[in-house]
């Protein structure tokens, strides 16, 4: 034998991690990630103030103008927007990390059933799944916050704020596990499985649920983006938790000001815009690398 | 469709009664409605029955245009016609942009994939929608209407002072930054979407065997390709434009622009309860007609699709 | 008198791919007379469908023609403009296509697959062209032909939506029809309807096809001559009678074996491993990995294709050595 054989692992995950290696922007957007999950990790020990602080009121320095002080300038009200922008990132993270962990557990509990399970039950979860697709879903988060915020907790909290994204966010994922559970049902390796005395649940568990593991992976990572982005905004309008540090909250207090403390607006804003893109290139990426084009 | 509808409903109301019954919730938000305006609703609202029958009258008043009275004492459907419509003419406007311009830019970057050209493109694209669309809205407003004073921050129409010249001119005056904005971000997602899918229509054997009968380019890219790739795209345009319907509080909010957005925004955090309720409604319904426009354009489009 | 209507010569097609450059096609040749069937016989992915793309170039990115000849008719296809090919594709060459479920528009009628080429081609107007659809699915020998003008493809079984692919390729009359692999997909029933079909209409229509296909019992079956294709390069060039008695290739003796017969009770014999790596091929003969009377020198040298007599050739390095097996049967 002569001939070069090439040697190297062929399973699908290491095909795919070796796709996802070579392509540049989506190590470029797991970089960013990486950056700013650092960021969030470390950077309440290493941030100029401490969150919320009002402390550059009394050195005079409110309302200043980006510095090499004050590298993102300085609120009206005397709050540092570098430290700021530091201290939301940890905040606004979360929300998005938690969000998606959460919408993901219910999305593939009810997709999973709906779709694996024919009568009356799954029926039902479908038309719930269609119900929570239709309402405008920023507007009732809006209105949950809000009627929370008055009625049951002074103030929200960054946790009850993810609950009632998840709680609205979770129909996508439900759809889309509902059709990929239909589809692998009527595959042969499930018959194959049936045939050797795998139960429902097994099936369910042990061969349909691995299977979908690609997509998922690649709309959780592109959820976790868009949560952040809901977040901001929710935040923007005043809905959101007043006394936690998160980059909606200074984009609130920056609109107001706008006219003269425009980097209030811009610095956070760009976070937003950088990290949001970080999670959208390294999704792009995933996708790219676990649904290859074949060239040949 | 109808038991969708009636989901939303049955949420809408339930948080409405959040509080027990309406009223109170609206107390706990600290605006004082006047007494007669209290009274209004009292009535309107039916306190004195049982919750389920309480539901009713409110379900059978929605459908009869009865959406009570908001608690500055204006009657909700009376003003919600002047909110829809100017949503309607930033959505729909940008909505007409994007698809105009996304659909060609598109086809073009799926065309001429890795050139220089396309990674612009799609770079471009992703950072459309990597960034909250009303910032966006704030930074243009920063350069165009605080620095240049080219064009004007905030309403829909002026007062007193006519940009440009003429009401007519005026108001596009207003919409051209706020439009700018919502095009540009749905330009990204269809042009990505657009070209992803023509991207994947082309390696198809259908077409290999168009250019093997000697069809031109042209043709195989537009009538057989494009016609191909165009479905899932108007699927998700549709839902898009749906769930846009909701007013894009953020940007609306950013440019003071009277729609539906902004009035839900003010009416929540004031829990105007009854404007809150009307409103969901309302958008919910353009929701449902516009899945319903959306499913019947794709079943049109794709003849293996039956509508049920 | 046997006019040479198709003459491939040294024809390279690479494409281009992420993984590396894949050379489809490594300097093959064929030659195709007027009015004969020639099979072009190959394991997958050893370059036949290229061959046909290639010759009516239109070789899907990131593939492309670097170098070679191909004339077809005298005329060097190469030197062309893509304005010049165009009016070629249908009128003189066409393409069946393996599949038909995705070589057919899904969201086209029948007939709008088929007017669109003829109003193109043929400067029909709207009716005339859709009467000559209507013939077209008669000559391929579909019932009702009425009905199936405004259905989908969707709505027709395999081996109709085949009789389709068929029409279309044969819309204008072309003088080489390419049938690429166009049973593979079927039951055997089918099939055989399917290659009956295209032996009349070649007979009919007195078109010249170039059969491309995997199974070697097609061959026998509709081709008078053979090119055997393996990883790009031909292995050996005969008449179908001559290449089934005696062989003067291992792969070709190989080929012959991997086939079932009724009358001869033996085991299957299997070449073992695998086609090879297309962008870094073997060195020497190309089947040198797989050929079991490997000598030194398939692996240090390219054999080139030799004459063994008249109409008979192979790239060998040990043909005259070797005592290969035909079939009779």
């Amino acid at each position: 034998m002569s001939e070069k054989q090439p040697t190297r692992g062929a399973s699908t995950w290491s095909l795919a991690w070796r796709r996802f290696r070579r392509n540049k922007s989506a190590l470029i957007g797991s970089a960013i990630v990486v950056f700013f999950i650092a960021v969030g990790i470390l950077g309440p020990y290493v941030a100029p103030y401490p969150a919320r602080s009002y402390l550059s009121l009394y050195t005079g320095d409110a309302g200043t103008p980006p510095s090499f002080k004050h590298p993102f300038g300085v609120e009206d009200s005397g709050i540092d927007v570098f430290s700021e922008t530091i201290h939301g990132t940890r905040n606004d993270l979360y929300v998005g990390l938690a969000a998606t962990f959460v919408t993901m557990v219910i999305g593939i509990a009810v997709g999973a059933v709906a779709g694996y399970f024919k009568g009356v039950v799954s029926d039902i979860l479908l038309g719930v799944t269609q119900v929570f697709f239709v309402i405008p879903v920023l507007l009732l988060v809006l209105l949950f916050a809000r009627v929370f915020s008055v009625l049951v907790f002074k103030g929200l909290g960054l946790t009850l704020i993810v609950l009632i994204l998840s709680f609205f966010g979770w129909s996508q994922i439900a759809f889309i596990v509902r059709g990929e559970t239909l589809r692998l049902k009527e595959m042969e390796f499930i018959q194959a499985a049936r045939s050797l005395g795998a139960g429902s649940s097994r099936l369910l568990f042990r061969h349909i649920v691995p299977n979908i593991l690609s997509p998922l992976i690649v709309i959780g990572t592109l959820d976790i983006a868009g949560f952040i982005l809901t977040e901001v905004v929710v935040s923007f309008l005043g809905f959101g938790d007043a006394n936690t540090s998160t980059w909606g909250l200074l984009l609130n207090e920056g609109f107001s000001f706008v006219r003269t403390t425009w980097w209030v607006s811009l610095f956070p804003g760009l976070a937003v815009v950088v990290c949001v893109l970080g999670f959208n290139l390294m999704g792009d990426g995933l996708s790219d690398a676990l649904n290859p084009r074949l060239r040949e | 469709m109808i038991p969708v509808f009636l989901g939303v409903a049955i949420l809408t109301f339930g948080v409405g009664n959040a509080a027990g019954n309406p009223l109170d919730l609206i107390r706990a938000g600290l605006k004082n409605p006047s007494p007669a305006v209290l009274d209004a609703l009292r009535h309107y609202y039916h306190l004195d029955q049982p919750l389920w029958q309480r539901f009713l009258y409110w379900l059978w008043d929605l459908m009869h245009g009865n959406l009570g009275v908001s608690i500055s004492g204006r009657p909700v459907a009376s003003s919600i016609g002047a909110w829809t419509v100017t949503t309607l003419e930033l959505q729909i406007l940008s909505l007409i942009l994007s698809v105009a311009i996304g659909v060609p830019v598109g086809v073009y970057s799926s065309k001429h994939q890795y050139s220089k050209t396309d990674y612009a493109i799609t770079s471009a694209a992703i950072f459309g929608y990597s960034m909250p669309t009303f910032w966006l809205g704030i930074m243009l407003i920063i350069i165009f209407s605080f620095n240049l004073g080219w064009l004007p921050s905030s309403g829909a129409v002026s007062v007193s002072y006519m940009w440009w010249g003429t009401p007519l001119l005026d108001q596009i005056a207003h919409l051209i930054l706020p439009t700018l904005v919502l095009t540009y971000v749905s330009l990204a997602t269809i042009v990505r979407l657009v070209r992803a899918n023509m991207l994947e229509v082309m390696r198809q054997d259908y077409i290999l065997a168009a250019r093997a009968s000697g069809l031109s380019e042209r043709t195989v890219t537009y009538r057989y390709a494009l016609r191909n790739a165009i479905s899932p795209v108007v699927t998700i345009i549709g839902l898009g434009f749906g769930a846009a319907l909701g007013g894009a509080p953020g940007l609306e909010t950013t440019f003071s622009w009277p729609g539906l957005g902004y009035a839900f925004t003010q009416a929540a955090l004031t829990l105007d309860i009854p404007l809150v309720e009307g409103i969901t409604i309302v958008i919910t319904v353009m929701v449902l007609i516009a899945n319903l426009i959306t499913d019947m354009a794709y079943a049109f489009l794709d003849p293996r699709v039956t509508i049920d | 008198m046997t006019e040479r209507l198709l003459e491939i010569s040294s024809l390279r097609t690479y494409f281009f791919t992420e993984a590396g450059v894949v050379k489809a096609l490594d300097g093959m040749s064929l030659e195709v007379n007027k009015g004969q069937t020639v099979g072009l016989v190959g394991e997958s992915g050893s370059g036949k469908s290229v061959t046909a793309q290639s010759v009516l170039r239109i070789v899907p990115r990131p593939g492309r023609i670097v170098d070679g000849s191909v004339k077809f008719e005298g005329e060097e296809l190469l030197s062309k403009s893509e304005d010049d090919m165009r009016k070629l594709r249908g009128p003189k060459m066409a393409i069946v296509f393996q599949d038909p479920t995705t070589s057919l528009n899904p969201v086209y009628t029948v007939e709008k697959q088929l007017t669109d080429i003829l109003t193109l081609h043929r400067d029909l107007a709207k009716s005339e062209a859709s009467q000559r659809a209507l013939y077209l699915l008669e000559l391929v020998g579909i019932q009702e032909p009425e009905k199936r003008l405004k259905t989908y493809p969707h709505e027709l079984s395999g081996g109709m939506k085949q009789r389709v692919a068929i029409a279309r390729a044969l819309s204008c009359e072309p003088t080489l029809l390419f049938a690429d692999e166009p049973t593979t997909n079927m039951d055997v029933t089918i099939q055989a309807q399917v290659l009956e079909l295209l032996k009349k209409l070649q007979k009919d229509l007195k078109m010249t096809m170039v059969m491309i296909t995997h199974d070697m019992g097609i061959i026998a079956d509709m081709a008078e001559h053979v090119t055997v294709l393996y990883a790009g390069k031909v292995m050996e060039v005969a008449d179908t009678v001559t290449l089934f008695r005696s062989p003067k290739h291992p792969y070709t003796e190989a080929l012959l074996k991997a086939v079932p017969s009724v009358k001869q009770t033996r085991t299957l014999e299997v070449i073992p491993g695998n086609i090879p790596n297309l962008i870094e091929p073997p060195t020497g003969c190309v089947f040198h990995p797989r050929c079991k009377y490997v000598k030194d020198v398939c692996v240090k040298e390219e054999p080139l294709l030799e004459k063994v007599e008249d109409g008979h050739y192979a790239a060998c390095h040990l043909w005259r050595e070797l005592k290969l097996e035909g079939r009779t049967g």
